[in-house]
């Protein structure tokens, strides 16, 4: 990626601003430091699922961040001669392989930072070690609560709730307001939007949610709730379930005869509804990132992780891409690549923001947000509509 | 009437998983934890050999009952066999069994993992289900194929352990192993038959699960295996019709449950109905009252 012009000026200041900081206040302060300078080679280690039931957000989220590393050091952008090398641990969808991974990654003074687990109990199990060991972690996806605690967990996934929002201003300008909610309530990100999220904007937004029916991450069959959902004819359903769960509904909600609209969430993307057919068709849903994106920074993104690895980049993927800019963002910020040094820049960025992949990046203390947008699927490719 | 049809599918559902390990736990005892791995494992098969056109649906059946036979032999000879010659005692056999049954059936959701990126994945077919509107109740020709297959192969499963000398054979294992060694019954090549049997079923099973509901995960086949276990438990082990009942008491439990509207419950509620059953009656409804191995 190659930051905007406001951003590496920016970013000049910064710099300034923390040299000069650190000339006058030495490297005990509370302000961005310097520390020990930036070391020639910096190493990450990588710990998150490369096999297991989550295997594609890890897999994502590690190309991603290989792909920035790859531009960060071919475009010198920490300095002649200083580059960035990531090693990588397979979690394997195990919490105690992700506590032991991570431990063993802290224990070694090389490991500048890591980019950490993609599964929330993982992540929830490792961010106090990560506190206690002052080891700057980046995790991406990890939406449960108790991951980012403390001044060295950082999150470059914001939490679907945080953008939801875009979903259910779309049904209110779309006059789509008499809605059927189904949602997962034994998946803490879908509970959280299910039971209040959505109610509550929907009640802002005056919105009616006439029927809501949860479900638990085992319930493999729909029939019941599609042939309510069908007889009780919403102008729009919103669909908060795992991935074969939504093939499955979507299925058996259209052979129960409805014809309307469902909104969904970012569960979606990635092609995880291809499995549908055509009953996905028309279906709508949030995303953090998309390849239909058409932002330069994306654009650029989407061409250059083509070219490197064939085929077009996932959320999972551009997640771990600007993860991997905010790091290296926050190391030329502090001009410091010691663990102390990158936590301390990674915190000034997120104060300020940057552009990435995703678009304009903003954060809520050390937990990325962005703006999102709203896609649509037909034929199975997505295309923007918002 | 429509909720009883929706109980009456997703019971065949459960019965078509639940019937294979029924048959091998309920006779030649082995309570085979990779039955879900091998339902997974041959719908993924499925997967790849319709990825460049679609096929009948009646090949795919004979494709996934072939690749799900071959692989519950292939774990039966190479793994629960070789426990079975190894162990002293039949309690320690029964652990051992259990626990190599988790060990394999990590290999093929592994590879369907793999395979598939963890995304939702199924087959092409040419068939195309056909819905019908009788009365008011919605119906579809997936529906009645699967309630067909399950109440036929549950019942003539049943009548075939009952009435038939094999099915006499494999009872008489279920009964006492040794004795019935003792008296002619080649328990190695039963055993064998059984497993086939027991893996062609989980084939089918994955095959017209998918059917039905479009598509499955790599990890479709574990609640399906805490149900079947629970289903069999509940009907009486040893008795197939125990365990035709159990699939459609526990579908009807969680179908009441979805109607009104205590989805988060039907786990709870289901397996709580299961574990009052076990109170008073710890044999299970067709269960035989006292069964002792050695």
């Amino acid at each position: 990626m190659s930051p905007t012009r406001t951003t590496k000026a920016l970013l000049a200041c910064l710099t300034a601003v923390a040299l000069t900081a650190v000339t006058a206040c030495g490297s005990g302060g509370s302000g961005v430091v310097s520390g020990d300078g930036i070391a020639e080679n910096i190493q990450i280690q990588a710990v998150n699922d490369q096999t297991g039931a989550v295997a594609y957000a890890g897999l994502g989220a590690s190309r991603g961040a290989q792909l920035a590393i790859d531009e960060i050091n071919d475009q010198g952008f920490l300095g002649d001669g200083v580059s960035i090398s990531m090693g990588q641990s397979d979690t394997a969808g195990k919490i105690d392989r992700a506590v032991s991974d991570m431990t063993k990654a802290m224990s070694d003074p090389q490991i500048a930072a890591i980019l950490g687990p993609t599964m929330g109990q993982q992540a929830a199990a490792v961010a106090p070690i990560v506190n206690q060991r002052k080891v700057p972690t980046v995790f991406t996806q990890s939406g449960a609560e108790g991951v980012v605690t403390g001044d060295y967990t950082f999150r470059a996934t914001a939490p679907m709730e945080s953008y939801y929002r875009i979903a259910t201003q779309w049904l209110a300008d779309n006059d789509l307001k008499k809605l059927s909610l189904i949602y997962n309530a034994t998946f803490p990100t879908f509970a959280i939007l299910g039971q209040d999220v959505v109610p509550e904007q929907a009640k802002e937004l005056g919105l009616d949610i006439g029927q809501s029916l949860q479900t638990q991450s085992t319930t493999q069959d729909f029939t019941g709730q599609a042939q309510q959902i069908a007889s009780a004819n919403p102008q729009a359903v919103v669909m908060l379930l795992t991935a074969p769960q939504s093939v499955t509904f979507l299925k058996q909600l259209r052979q129960a005869g409805y014809t309307g609209q469902v909104v969904a969430t970012s569960v979606q993307s990635a092609g995880n509804v291809a499995a549908a057919g055509a009953a996905a068709d028309g279906l709508v849903y949030p995303v953090d990132f998309s390849s239909a994106m058409d932002t330069e920074e994306a654009r650029d993104f989407v061409e250059a992780y083509q070219s490197k690895y064939g085929e077009t980049p996932d959320p999972y993927a551009a997640e771990g891409y600007d993860a991997l800019w905010w790091m290296a963002h926050g190391i030329k910020a502090s001009g410091s690549s010691s663990r102390e040094g990158i936590q301390q820049g990674m915190t000034q960025v997120a104060r300020d923001g940057f552009t990435g992949a995703m678009g304009e990046i903003s954060f809520d203390g050390n937990d990325m947000r962005v703006p999102g947008v709203m896609v649509r699927w037909e034929n199975g490719e997505e295309s923007l509509i918002s | 009437m429509q909720e009883v049809l929706n109980a009456a599918t997703l019971g065949s559902i459960y019965l078509l998983f639940a019937l294979g390990m029924a048959l091998a736990w309920g006779t030649i005892g082995i309570l085979n934890f990779a039955h879900g791995a091998t339902f997974v494992f041959s719908v993924l098969v499925a997967y790849w050999i319709t990825q460049s056109s679609p096929l009948p649906l009646v090949v795919i059946l004979l494709v996934v009952m072939a690749v799900g036979a071959a692989l519950s032999l292939a774990t039966q000879l190479l793994v629960f066999q070789q426990i079975v010659n190894r162990s002293r005692s039949h309690r320690s056999t029964e652990l051992r069994i259990i626990i190599a049954g988790i060990g394999v059936s990590a290999i093929p959701v592994a590879v369907a993992q793999r395979a598939t990126g963890s995304s939702p994945f199924g087959f092409d077919t040419t068939y195309r289900s056909r819905e019908f509107n009788i009365g008011g109740v919605h119906l579809s020709t997936t529906v009645v194929l699967i309630l067909l297959a399950a109440i036929g192969i549950g019942v003539g499963l049943t009548l075939w352990l009952k009435r038939s000398r094999q099915g006499l054979a494999l009872r008489a294992i279920g009964v006492d192993s040794e004795v019935s060694g003792g008296m002619g019954v080649n328990r190695s090549a039963l055993a064998l038959g059984t497993m086939a049997v027991s893996g062609a079923l989980a084939g089918l099973a994955g095959a017209l699960l998918t059917l039905y509901l479009g598509a499955i995960a790599p990890e479709s086949g574990d609640p399906l295996l805490i149900k079947a276990f629970a289903i069999i438990v509940l009907g009486g082990l040893g008795s197939m019709g125990g365990a035709v009942l159990g699939a459609y008491i526990l579908a009807g439990a969680e179908t009441v449950l979805i109607q009104l509207h205590f989805g988060t419950w039907v786990d709870a509620v289901s397996f709580g109905l299961i574990f009052l059953v076990l109170l008073f009656r710890p044999q299970g409804l067709f269960g035989r009252k006292e069964v002792r191995r050695t």
